[in-house]
C-alpha cells in the first residue's frame, strides 16, 4: 500500500511537471513547440488476464524506458469489447488481442490492423468441477460449455475438440433440450465463469488464466485439458497495432517490440518473479494474489497432461508468428460456429490473410537482438522460421 | 423527514434482519461455502479492512467525484432545458419525442460512443453518468414548471412582466423543489451506472473494486463495497434532502 501511494505521488508530480512545462511553453511560441514536440507517450491497454504478461512485465521492469520510450502505465479495461473499442478509438497504440479478433477486424470490419508478434503461447484450459464426470472431449456431449467470446481462440480450440469426437457444437438457449451428441456453447464473461461452474449453471468452461487457476485454488476445480495439450504451443493473444500507427512510427514500434520480446525472454526464465510482479502482492497489474498466478507460470504436472512428451508450458512466451499457425487459425475459423455474420470468412484465403495480417519484420529484428529464435523455442535447426502444427485431441 | 428517526432506525434494523435471514438461509449451505462472503460477518470484517486501506479511500474519493461532477454537468444542461420546455409549449412539443426516445436507451449502450468521443477514460465515465442522469433532471424540472399556479403567471402578465422577468421571478423559484427532487433521482441513477462505467480504463473507484472482487471471487470484499456505496448514497441523499427542505420552507414562509 505504501508503495502504491508513492507511485501515485510520483506519477502526479510528473504529470504536474508536464502540465507546467506545457503551459509555460504554450505561453512562448506554440508553433515552435510543436516542431520540437516529443513523441507522445505510448499507450498500452490490457485485460486482467495472464495473456497480458509480456506487456506488463516490459513495463514493470522498465524495458520500454530502457529502449528510450516514454510509456504510460498500461491501462486495464474489463472486457474484450471495451478493449477493441478503445483500440479502434485510438486510446491504445499497442495491445494484446486474441488472434481471431484482428482477423475479424481486418477482414470483416476492414480496419487495417497488423499482428506484430505472438504475445504468448498456450495459456488457456478447459476446466470442470472437481467431482465432474467429464474427462475428455467425448464426455462433453449433452453439456453446457461457456466460452469468453465467439471470436476467441478458446471457442476455436473447443470446437476443434468437440468436432473430432463426432459431437456437434450448437448455440441454443440454455433451457433447450440437447441431443446426447450436442454441446451447447454460450458466451460468458470470464469473471462469471468460476462461480457459474461452482453453482452448476455450466458443466465446463474454456478461458484464459488466471480464471482456471482461480477455480482450482478456490474450489478444487479440475483442468480437463490445457489448451497447449491439444494444440502444441498454439498462439493465443497476439501483439496488435494499427497499420497507420506502425507506418508513422516505425522506430517506436521497433523499440516497443524489442521491449516486449525482452520481457518474454525474462518471463520464460523467471516464472516465480513474473507471478509476483504481476500480482496484487507485487506491482498490482492484475487484481489476483500471487498464489493463484504461481500456478499459471509453474510448469504443469505431468499427470495433468495427455501429452507429457510435448513438454509444453501452461503459458509460454515464444514471440515468432509462425505463418503455418496463422493459416491454420483462419482455416479453423471457417469451420467454427459463432453467433453473427461470418460470410467474410468463406472468401478469405488463408495464405493471403496471413501475408496481409502479420508483419514479422519487427519481431525478427527483436529476436536477433536477444540471441535469435532459439532463445525462445527448440525449433528446427535448419528451418527455424517454419514449423509443423501439431494437434492431437483425445 | 416526515416520519421521525425512530422509524428510520427500525427500517434499517428490519433491512439488516432480512439480510441476516436470507444469507443465513442460503449461503450457509455447504455447496455454497465459496459464497459465504455474502454473510454479514465476513462482510463487516472486509469493510473494516477496507477502512484501513488507502486504496479504498482513494476509490471513495474518485467515485464521489465522478458522481458529483456528472450530476453537476447534467444539471447545468438539464435545468435550463427543462425550464424552457416547461415555459415554451412549442419547444416542449419539439423536444418531447427526442427526449422520450433517448430516455429509454440504457446509458451503457453509449459506451462505444463515449470511448470514441472522449479522449480520456475519465471523461467517458462522466459522459455516461450525464447520459444517465440528464433525462430525470429535464423531465422533473419541466413538471415543476408546468405545476406552477397559472394565477401567478396571469397576475404577473397583467402587470406587464416580460418573459425574462417571469422566468427569473416566478418560474425558477417555484420549480426549485422539483429541481432538487430531480437531483435526488439523478443520484440514484448515477450510482447504478457507476459500477459498469468503471469497467472502462480507470484505476480506482468503488465500482472498480467491485470488479476486482468479482475477478478474484472475494465476495466479502464485494459485499463490503456494496455496503459502502449504500452508506455514501444515504449520506448524499440526506444532504440533498436537507437542501430541499430548506428551499421548501423559505418558499412557504
Amino acid at each position: 500500500m505504501v508503495l502504491e501511494g508513492k507511485h501515485m505521488k510520483n506519477r502526479s508530480r510528473r504529470n504536474f511537471l508536464k502540465t507546467a512545462a506545457a503551459t509555460c511553453s504554450g505561453l512562448i511560441l506554440p508553433g515552435l513547440v510543436s516542431a520540437f514536440a516529443q513523441q507522445p507517450p505510448l499507450k498500452l491497454g490490457y485485460l486482467p488476464i495472464t495473456d497480458a504478461t509480456p506487456l506488463l512485465v516490459a513495463h514493470g521492469l522498465g524495458y520500454f524506458a530502457q529502449e528510450g520510450l516514454e510509456v504510460e502505465r498500461p491501462v486495464m479495461v474489463r472486457s474484450w469489447k471495451i478493449l477493441t473499442e478503445s483500440f479502434l478509438a485510438g486510446k491504445f497504440d499497442l495491445t494484446h488481442m486474441l488472434f481471431p479478433i484482428p482477423v475479424w477486424m481486418r477482414f470483416k470490419q476492414k480496419n487495417p490492423v497488423k499482428v506484430l508478434a505472438w504475445d504468448h503461447t498456450n495459456g488457456s484450459a478447459v476446466t470442470v468441477r472437481g467431482d465432474s464426470e467429464i474427462f475428455n472431449f467425448l464426455d462433453l456431449g449433452g453439456k453446457q460449455v461457456a466460452v469468453p467470446s465467439w471470436y476467441s481462440m478458446h471457442n476455436l480450440i473447443l470446437q476443434m475438440g468437440i468436432r473430432t469426437q463426432g459431437l456437434v457444437p450448437v448455440i441454443k438457449p440454455q433451457s433447450a433440450k440437447l441431443a446426447p451428441n450436442e454441446v451447447n456453447l454460450f458466451v460468458l464473461s470470464p469473471p462469471d465463469m468460476p462461480p457459474a461452474l461452482l453453482g452448476k449453471r455450466i458443466d465446463a468452461f474454456i478461458v484464459a488464466d488466471p480464471f482456471n487457476a482461480l477455480a482450482q485454488e478456490k474450489f478444487n476445480a479440475r483442468i480437463m485439458r490445457f489448451s497447449g495439450d491439444i494444440w502444441k504451443n498454439h498462439p493465443c493473444c497476439v501483439i496488435v497495432a494499427a497499420e497507420s500507427f506502425i507506418n508513422k512510427n516505425r522506430v517506436v514500434v521497433q523499440k516497443a517490440v524489442n521491449a516486449v520480446v525482452r520481457a518474454q525472454a525474462w518471463c520464460q526464465k523467471n516464472p516465480k518473479e513474473t507471478a509476483h510482479l504481476l500480482s496484487r502482492d507485487g506491482e498490482g497489474y492484475l487484481p489476483v494474489p500471487e498464489s493463484v498466478l504461481a500456478r499459471v507460470f509453474e510448469p504443469p504436472k505431468k499427470t495433468e497432461l495427455v501429452h507429457p512428451d510435448w513438454n509444453v508450458e501452461r503459458i509460454g512466451f515464444q514471440p515468432f508468428p509462425f505463418p503455418s499457425a496463422t493459416r491454420f487459425i483462419v482455416e479453423q475459423m471457417k469451420k467454427t460456429r459463432v453467433e453473427g455474420d461470418t460470410d467474410f470468412l468463406a472468401s478469405l484465403d488463408a495464405g493471403r490473410a496471413t501475408a496481409e495480417l502479420v508483419d514479422d519484420s519487427f519481431v525478427r529484428k527483436a529476436m536477433d537482438e536477444m540471441g535469435g529464435i532459439h532463445t525462445f523455442c527448440d525449433c528446427n535447426i535448419e528451418t527455424p522460421f517454419s514449423r509443423e502444427e501439431i494437434v492431437e485431441i483425445n | 423527514m416526515a416520519f421521525g428517526w425512530k422509524y428510520e432506525i427500525l427500517g434499517l434494523a428490519l433491512f439488516v434482519g432480512i439480510w441476516l435471514l436470507v444469507t443465513g438461509l442460503v449461503f450457509t449451505r455447504p455447496q455454497y461455502s465459496q459464497f459465504k462472503g455474502f454473510l454479514p460477518g465476513p462482510t463487516l470484517a472486509a469493510l473494516m479492512d477496507a477502512f484501513q486501506d488507502s486504496r479504498f479511500w482513494i476509490s471513495v474519493f474518485s467515485s464521489l467525484r465522478r458522481i458529483l461532477v456528472g450530476i453537476f454537468l447534467a444539471a447545468t444542461i438539464g435545468f435550463p432545458l427543462g425550464i424552457f420546455m416547461g415555459f415554451y409549449p412549442k419547444f416542449r412539443g419539439l423536444s418531447y419525442s427526442p427526449l422520450q426516445f433517448i430516455r429509454m436507451i440504457s446509458p451503457l449502450s453509449w459506451m462505444p460512443v463515449a470511448l470514441l468521443l472522449f479522449a480520456s477514460f475519465e471523461s467517458a465515465v462522466y459522459f455516461l453518468i450525464v447520459m444517465a442522469t440528464i433525462c430525470p433532471i429535464i423531465l422533473n424540472t419541466t413538471i415543476g414548471v408546468l405545476n406552477i399556479n397559472p394565477q401567478w403567471i396571469k397576475m404577473a402578465l397583467n402587470q406587464g412582466a416580460t418573459n425574462t422577468q417571469l422566468i427569473l421571478t416566478i418560474v425558477i423559484p417555484s420549480s426549485l423543489p422539483h429541481m432538487l427532487t430531480s437531483l435526488r433521482l439523478a443520484l440514484g441513477v448515477a450510482w447504478i451506472v457507476l459500477v459498469p462505467a468503471e469497467f472502462l480504463g480507470v484505476s480506482s473507484g468503488l465500482g472498480y473494486l467491485i470488479n476486482d472482487a468479482r475477478d478474484t471471487m472475494e465476495y466479502d470484499k464485494l459485499m463490503a463495497m456494496i455496503i459502502a456505496i449504500g452508506i455514501l448514497g444515504f449520506i448524499l441523499d440526506r444532504f440533498f434532502q436537507r437542501l430541499q427542505h430548506k428551499f421548501n420552507r423559505s418558499w412557504n414562509e
